[in-house]
C-alpha cells in the first residue's frame, strides 16, 4: 500500500502512515469543521490495511495536543480497529504522547487504554517545549 | 483510494460500529418472532434502549463540537484581539514618549519666551537711550558747524551724554547678567550633564526666568533657602522640576484675577539630604484627583492647552536622575503642598 502522507492543517493533525514498515503517526491538532474529510481518508486506508495485509507487528504515535468530541470518537474506532487486530494475533504498540503538564491529556490517554486488552498502550510524557 | 471497500460504503459514519450493532439487533428480533413474549419484549426494549443511546451519543458529539469549534473560534479573535491589543499599547508608549519629549521643548520654549520679554526691557531702555543721545549729539554738531554753538547748549549736552550714558550701561549689564543666567537654565535644560552647581541660587535663577508669567498674574514667589548648600547633579531637572511645579500652581491653583503666593522652602535634615517643600495657597487639588495627577495625560484641561504630562515628568524627573521622592499633600480649598526629598549628591550609576 501506499504511502499515506497527509500534512496538517490548524484544524487538523499532520498524518504519516508507513504501512510497509507498520508505523504510523498522527501528530497536532484535530477539529475539524467536517470530521469526514479527515477522517475518511484515514478509515478507508485502515480498513483495506486491516483487511488485506498479513501483519506482524505494528506501531501507532499520537502526539495530539487538543482534539473534539469527533476526533475522540474517531480515535476510539481505530483503537478499536487495533484491538480487533491484536486480537488476532498482530503486536500492536501504542505510543499516546502528551505534554508532561496536560492532565486532560494524559487522562484521554488512560481512558482509551482502558479498552484495551491486546494493545500494548504507553503513556508518553514528554518535555512541554510545543 | 480505492471504492471496493464494502464496510464503510464510500461514506465515512462514525458511527459505523453502532449501527452494525443496531442492524445485528434488528435480525435478531425477527429472528426471535415465535419466541416467547417476554424475552421478545425483553430484546425489543434492549434495543430501543441502545438505539437512543446510540443517538444520544451523536448529538452530543455534534453539541460538543460545535461548542468546541466555538472555543477555537473565540481562541482566535482572542488571540487577534491580543495581538491588536498589544500593538496599539506598544504605539501607545512611543506616542508617550514623543508627547514627553514635546512638553519639555514646549516648557523649553516657555522660558525662552520669559527670557525674550525680561530681555526686552534693559534692550529697550538702552536702545531708546542711545537713540537720544544720537539725536542729541546731530543737533550739537549742527549748531558747531553753524558757528553757533553757546555754552548752555553745551553743558546741556553734557547733562544729556552723561545720563544716557550711564542708562545704557546699566541697562546693558543689567541685560548681560540675564542672559547669563538664562544661559545656564536653557543650556541645564537641553542638556542632562551632570555638575556642581549651588542650591539656593540656581533656584533664583530658575525662578527669575519664570517671573514674567507669574507677574502677569500677579503671583508672589517666596524662597527660603539657606546659602552656600552645593550639589552635585543634574541642575537641569530641578530647573524642569521647579519650573513644572511653578506652572502647575499658576495653570491650575488659582481662578482668573486671583493672585497667590508660591513657597519654595529648603532644608537639609541631614548633611547630605535636601528636602525641598513646594507650596501655593490656591484652590488645591480636589480629592479624587490626588491619586492620579502623576499619571501621565492625567488633566483637567484636556482641550485647553493641558497634556497631563507635566507632573509625570516632574515625578520621572525627581525619582529618576534627582534619585528622590515627591509626595503631594493637597486639601480641598487648602493649597497644594509637593514635598521633595532628595540628596545632595547624587549616586553614580552602577
Amino acid at each position: 500500500m501506499d504511502h499515506l502522507k497527509i500534512a496538517a492543517t490548524d484544524r487538523s493533525p499532520d498524518v504519516d502512515f508507513d504501512f510497509e514498515a507498520g508505523v504510523f503517526s498522527l501528530k497536532g491538532e484535530s477539529y475539524p469543521e467536517d470530521a469526514s474529510t479527515v477522517f475518511g481518508p484515514i478509515f478507508a486506508a485502515l480498513d483495506r490495511f486491516f483487511s488485506s495485509a498479513d501483519i506482524r507487528e505494528l506501531r501507532f504515535d499520537f502526539d495530539l495536543i487538543y482534539f473534539n468530541s469527533s476526533s475522540a470518537k474517531a480515535l476510539m474506532n481505530m483503537f478499536q480497529m487495533m484491538e480487533n487486530a491484536a486480537g488476532r494475533g498482530t503486536k500492536v504498540v501504542v505510543n499516546w504522547h502528551y505534554a508532561a503538564d496536560d492532565e486532560t491529556m494524559k487522562e484521554f490517554g488512560e481512558d482509551f487504554s482502558e479498552d484495551l486488552e491486546n494493545v500494548t498502550f504507553n503513556l508518553v510524557p514528554s518535555s512541554s517545549a510545543a | 483510494m480505492s471504492s471496493g471497500d464494502s464496510e464503510s460504503g464510500g461514506g465515512f459514519n462514525l458511527f459505523d460500529a453502532e449501527e452494525r450493532v443496531l442492524a445485528a439487533a434488528a435480525r435478531l428480533q425477527r429472528r426471535l418472532t415465535n419466541a416467547d413474549p417476554d424475552t421478545r419484549q425483553g430484546v425489543e426494549a434492549l434495543t430501543e434502549a441502545y438505539s437512543r443511546s446510540v443517538r444520544e451519543q451523536r448529538r452530543l458529539v455534534k453539541v460538543s463540537d460545535r461548542l468546541q469549534n466555538q472555543l477555537a473560534n473565540l481562541n482566535q479573535e482572542l488571540g487577534k484581539r491580543r495581538a491588536e491589543a498589544e500593538e496599539a499599547l506598544a504605539q501607545l508608549k512611543e506616542t508617550q514618549e514623543t508627547l514627553v519629549q514635546a512638553e519639555k521643548l514646549a516648557s523649553l520654549g516657555a522660558l525662552v519666551g520669559g527670557v525674550a520679554h525680561e530681555i526686552n526691557t534693559p534692550v529697550g531702555i538702552a536702545l531708546s537711550c542711545a537713540s537720544h543721545l544720537a539725536d542729541s549729539t546731530k543737533r550739537l554738531a549742527a549748531l558747531f558747524e553753524a558757528d553757533d554753538i553757546g555754552v548752555e547748549d553745551f553743558q546741556a549736552y553734557l547733562a544729556t551724554a552723561t545720563d544716557t550714558a550711564r542708562l545704557i550701561q546699566a541697562n546693558c549689564e543689567r541685560a548681560a547678567a540675564l542672559i547669563g543666567s538664562f544661559k545656564q537654565v536653557a543650556v541645564d535644560r537641553t542638556s542632562s550633564e551632570r555638575r556642581n552647581f549651588e542650591l539656593a541660587g540656581y533656584i533664583a535663577e530658575t525662578l527669575s526666568s519664570l517671573s514674567p508669567k507669574l507677574r502677569q498674574n500677579g503671583h508672589k514667589v517666596v524662597i527660603d533657602c539657606p546659602a552656600g548648600i552645593e550639589m552635585d547633579g543634574y541642575p537641569g531637572a530641578l530647573s524642569q522640576v521647579l519650573t513644572n511645579l511653578v506652572l502647575n500652581s499658576a495653570t491650575h491653583g488659582y481662578d482668573l484675577g486671583q493672585s497667590g503666593t508660591l513657597r519654595i522652602a529648603v532644608e537639609q535634615p541631614a548633611p547630605d539630604q535636601i528636602r525641598l517643600v513646594y507650596s501655593d495657597d490656591g484652590k488645591g487639588i480636589p480629592e479624587e484627583y490626588r491619586n492620579r495627577v502623576f499619571d501621565p495625560f492625567f488633566t483637567t484641561r484636556r482641550g485647553q492647552g493641558g497634556t497631563g504630562l507635566g507632573l509625570h515628568i516632574l515625578y520621572n524627573l525627581v525619582t529618576g536622575p534627582m534619585q528622590g521622592t515627591v509626595a503631594m499633600e493637597s486639601e480641598s480649598g487648602g493649597g497644594t503642598r509637593f514635598v521633595l526629598t532628595f540628596p545632595r549628591l547624587i549616586a553614580d550609576k552602577s
